[in-house]
């Protein structure tokens, strides 16, 4: 696990059995503040040699500026590299919302939001751009910069998913037309930017910050399956705005099947986050009803087709989004209170 | 990618809070917009402005990576620069205080105080508006006579002329 401390310290714990945890691992971060803010935060990615990295965002002098900064272990997490930035580009402009992962073939990739093509045309320019690089070698070297697509929402964070084929999925907010704040899906391994297919149709018009991206999840194991996908929007239905998560299932080329949208229980919900093994289907979010905030989840044991609701835990103040991480047979998901970080067993 | 490691279990979240990021004193430096301090915004703020707070008003909750919310402000600044009136502009950071929060003073033109969130950052939104999802800008306009209205993004143009009358 991967967080900061009361003193903005950059910090790692480890647990072979999610009970006990070592003592806090304080990182040399080289003095870098660190971003830990809205959907931003730092992250872990795990590649097919023993090496665990760790990202989040610096951010600059300017605001809404920053740089995406990396650290690099070989040794599974003992020690770790003096961070470095990630991307070619280092004008004082955004990069910042970074995800990272690796894909089967164990090339990592990291993949954030951009603004230099702002920056090159103007305002005119319609919000940010999507943009990646990928290390062949668990992140000692780094690709050139490349686009994924333009116009992207500013401030969401970028939702990533393995394939069937193995291969890095990404899910974000995206801007289309003048100020259609709905969702795009694209291949990450394709070469050509602005490939991506429409994977949201809320319509939802604003010029505003929703900070809440999507959580996207592989549907079986089926090379058709398609995906999961939770995201957040406001909807017109029967002539009034309807803000919500919703959850759809999306073909294996992003599109949403319009069937099967529906609205998650809780009006209330937000930062929702999905996963999937096999046929059993996690959504997990958090509510704040005017005095605690409850943890809640969302359960399938048929690939999606129906859900259970569940409510895992409560906290009397301050928390974090929750998190949920799979492994080959089980699922848990990550609330950090005020108190600790809890761990919570997903069993169906 | 959500994976376990099956030998090293590590998991990745998010460890910060309100109370992580709060300073125990408010530096003063001037920014451009005149604004020196930065007043705590806590889960009874909204209600006294709402009884007792200056008419008219706008009020912009922002985030720090709120990078629509300049664009919405100057909205309002325009309608306000227009009329020739001296209007309370008024700017609420959501998510820093103190000198952080200062920093955003200047994207705010024509802005007249900035508050800051003290607390829990949802039960403090919810204190301003239960039904309010977390997007900014939101904004809420109060005239003279203290009428309220609420957006998420910048009003249009036919709710500002309400407002200013």
């Amino acid at each position: 696990m991967v967080g900061m401390d009361a003193k903005q310290q950059l910090y790692t714990v480890q647990s072979a059995d999610l009970a006990s945890w070592s003592a806090p691992h304080i990182l040399d971060s080289a003095g870098d503040p660190i971003s830990a803010d809205g959907e931003n935060r730092p992250k872990l990615a795990f590649g097919p040699s023993g090496q665990v990295i760790i990202s989040y965002t610096r951010p600059l002098e300017k605001p809404y500026t920053g740089w995406i900064r990396m650290l690099r272990s070989s040794d599974g997490g003992a020690t770790f590299s003096p961070p470095f930035t990630v991307h070619k580009d280092t004008q004082e402009i955004t990069h910042r919302f970074e995800s990272i992962a690796f894909d089967a073939s164990g090339a990592l990739h990291t993949v954030w939001i951009d603004k230099r093509d702002m920056l090159a045309i103007g305002k005119s320019y319609v919000g940010a751009a999507i943009y990646q690089n990928v290390s062949l070698d668990g992140g000692l070297t780094f690709g050139p910069d490349s686009k994924v697509a333009d116009h992207s929402c500013e401030c969401c964070r970028i939702a990533l998913a393995q394939g069937p084929d193995g291969k890095l999925r990404g899910l974000w907010r995206h801007v289309f037309g003048a100020s259609t704040r709905d969702h795009a899906f694209a291949n990450l391994s394709d070469a050509a930017p602005n490939g991506f297919k429409r994977a949201t149709f809320d319509e939802w018009q604003i010029q505003a910050c929703p900070h809440q991206g999507p959580g996207l999840a592989l549907a079986g194991t089926s090379p058709h399956a398609g995906y999961h996908a939770v995201w957040f929007g406001i909807r017109k239905e029967k002539g009034v705005d309807v803000a919500a998560v919703r959850y759809a299932r999306l073909a294996e080329d992003g599109q949403p099947v319009a069937s099967t949208v529906r609205v998650l229980p809780d009006p209330q919900a937000e930062h929702a986050d999905v996963v999937a093994i096999g046929d059993k289907v996690a959504i997990v979010w958090r509510s704040f009803q005017g005095h605690e905030t409850s943890l809640k989840a969302w359960l399938s044991r048929d690939g999606g087709k129906t859900f259970e609701q569940r409510l895992l835990a409560t906290a009397p103040s301050n928390n974090d989004h929750p998190r949920l991480i799979a492994s080959d047979s089980r699922m848990v998901v990550v609330w950090r209170t005020e108190e600790k970080a809890e761990i919570h067993e997903i069993t169906f | 990618m959500k994976s376990l490691s099956n030998a090293l279990l590590w998991l990745c979240l998010l460890l910060v809070g309100a109370s992580a990021c709060a300073q125990s004193a408010i530096p003063k430096p001037t920014t451009t917009a005149g604004i020196t301090e930065v007043v705590d915004f806590d889960e009874t703020t909204w209600a006294q402005l709402l009884k007792s707070g200056p008419r008219p008003a706008a009020y912009l909750f922002t985030t720090s990576y709120c990078s629509t919310c300049p664009d919405a402000f100057a909205t309002l600044n325009a309608a306000v620069t227009q009329k020739h009136q001296a209007i309370q502009l008024v700017a609420v950071m959501m998510d820093v205080t103190g000198k952080q929060a200062l920093r955003h003073a200047l994207h705010f033109q024509g802005l007249t105080q900035m508050f800051a969130f003290d607390g829990f950052e949802p039960a403090i939104r919810h204190s301003v508006d239960p039904a309010w999802p977390n997007i900014t800008p939101y904004i809420v306009l109060i005239d003279q006579k203290g009428t309220v209205q609420r957006f998420i993004g910048p009003p249009t143009p036919k709710a500002l002329r309400a407002w200013l009358g």
